[in-house]
């Protein structure tokens, strides 16, 4: 019950803050010229313009698609990993000191190494986002991993399990509920890093180049609507999407 | 099967816990190791269960030096060995699951098990919505299911109040009557050793020795151990627990009675 009531206080926090961001903004407009800052309803129905164009869908099946194979080959990768380098004693301090290292670079750096690596194309974007995305998971899992309790180990090593068991049957639930949270820390990764990638690559249609260009021909409607777009989609799928799977994999916590 | 300590030993780093430990379990005792907290007899148990090994000496099981864990000597944990994620049923099927048992017929044979601890109606709940003492009866189905030759008990009830150990005690003795497994059981409860084991090892503080060994043979009994208050007297008193204090308090409270 307490559950339900605090979900409902933070739909309403949702909205508030929603108010407020939308307030700032059009405050900005009513002091800046219209041509520095439109007024939010201009973006609104610029938005609803867009919507109703196939160019818009095409851009953002892109960027979709680009987050997609990123990210999700970020979350296998960094399950995996974050699983094994927990497990192993020997290797596992190591793994993560360089983890930490290599996580303090921001993703965007990679892009001029990757952009010649791979060359121009889809792949540079790709690998950006699942490097952003990687090692909050791995870390995340490799963590959780290496204090999941004694006695749940112990307790599969009597009935026998193999490794591979141990790995799947009592590692992998015990470290789900810390794999999420760093799952949807991973997201805003990958998310920042899609965007900023797409902006700097410049590689077919996507929000980030759909931003970028805007903001190349002054057209600041465009770019507000742009924010907007990016600012929706990243709410709905951390707040809608993944805390969905969140409620579906640790339905036993709630119960 | 049966249970043979050779000069077993164990130290961590310069501490030793157990100290030239000699002894054979027959194939179908049940024994009790009774002692001090840390005077490592947990640290026994474990070995016997192959998650710990000895510093010197060997444990045997049937003649065969134990190296690993293996399905027939397993272990009953104190409580919080229950996985959190699954269900009751799930609990108790994995361990038949682990053996390469399809999960259908594993959680058939789980709900009989669940059944035979009385614990039916309560298959698909999971451990933190039931009580400390039904997260044991699953304990205890989780390792009977198994069919094991050798049943370890590492403090089973030890966080469970008086009376509802004392009716898991029931219970483990009922299936225990059944199955028949060799069992050495690890316990702080004097009454609980006496009302369940054959035969008791009274230990000493670390290193470990055994200071006393009483048998009293399989025999049957129930909760009412009066017919062995010579013997609790003397596991106390060994205990270093002051019996004849408690025993003029007792006087006194029957006195205030009648």
């Amino acid at each position: 019950m307490s559950n339900t009531a605090t979900g409902v206080a933070s739909k309403r926090a949702y909205v508030l803050a929603i108010a407020f961001i939308l307030f700032f903004w059009q405050v900005a407009a009513w002091f800046l010229p219209s041509f520095l800052m439109p007024d939010v309803h201009v973006a609104m129905m610029r938005l609803w313009r867009e919507l109703g164009s196939a160019e818009f869908y095409h851009g953002l099946g892109n960027s979709m698609g680009r987050l997609g194979a990123g990210y999700g080959a970020a979350l296998l990768a960094g399950i995996v990993l974050g699983l094994v380098g927990g497990t192993l004693n020997a290797v596992r301090s190591t793994l993560k000191a360089a983890i930490i290292i290599l996580q303090s670079i921001p993703s965007i750096a990679w892009v001029p190494l990757f952009l010649i690596l791979m060359g121009f194309g889809n792949m540079p974007i790709i690998i950006v986002v699942a490097v952003g995305a990687f090692f909050p998971t791995a870390l995340s899992v490799m963590n959780a991993t290496e204090s999941v309790e004694r006695v749940h180990v112990d307790a599969a090593r009597v009935m026998g399990a193999s490794r591979l068991q141990m790995l799947k049957r009592v590692y992998f639930p015990a470290v789900t509920p810390e794999l999420i949270t760093g799952a949807q820390l991973a997201f805003g990764n990958a998310w920042r890093a899609l965007i900023s990638a797409e902006m700097i690559v410049g590689f077919s249609a996507g929000l980030g180049k759909s931003l970028a260009y805007s903001g190349e021909i002054a057209d600041m409607t465009g770019v507000m609507t742009n924010i907007l777009v990016i600012a929706v989609l990243a709410a709905v799928i951390d707040q809608v999407i993944l805390e969905r799977i969140k409620y579906r994999l640790l339905r036993y916590q709630y119960l | 099967m049966q249970l043979q300590f050779e000069r077993v030993a164990k130290s961590f780093g310069d501490l030793r816990v157990i100290d030239s430990f000699d002894n054979t379990i027959r194939d179908g005792e049940i024994v009790a190791l009774v002692g001090p907290s840390g005077c490592g007899k947990s640290t026994l148990l474990h070995m016997v269960a192959g998650l710990q090994s000895a510093t010197e000496g060997e444990v045997r099981a049937d003649g065969k030096r134990v190296e690993r864990p293996a399905p027939e000597r397993t272990l009953v944990f104190q409580e919080h060995a229950l996985y959190p994620w699954m269900t009751i049923k799930e609990n108790v099927a994995l361990a038949l699951e682990f053996q390469g048992r399809a999960p259908g017929p594993a959680r058939e044979e789980a709900r009989e098990w669940l059944g035979r601890v009385k614990l039916d109606g309560f298959e698909d709940y999971y451990p933190h919505q039931v009580s400390g003492g039904m997260r044991q009866r699953c304990a205890l189905a989780r390792a009977f299911i198994a069919r094991p030759k050798v049943l370890l008990l590492d403090e089973p009830f030890g966080a469970l109040d008086a009376l509802t150990r004392m009716t898991l005690q029931s219970v483990l003795k009922e299936l225990i009557e059944e199955e028949r497994p060799t069992v050495v059981l690890v316990t702080h409860d004097v009454d609980e050793a006496i009302y369940l084991a054959d035969r008791v090892l009274v230990f000493s503080h670390r290193p470990a020795r055994v200071l006393e060994e009483f048998t009293l043979g399989h025999i049957p009994k129930t909760h009412d151990l009066s017919a062995f208050a010579d013997i609790r007297r003397e596991v106390l008193t060994l205990l270093g627990i002051d019996t004849q204090a408690e025993a003029s308090q007792r006087q006194t409270e029957k006195g205030d009675v009648q």
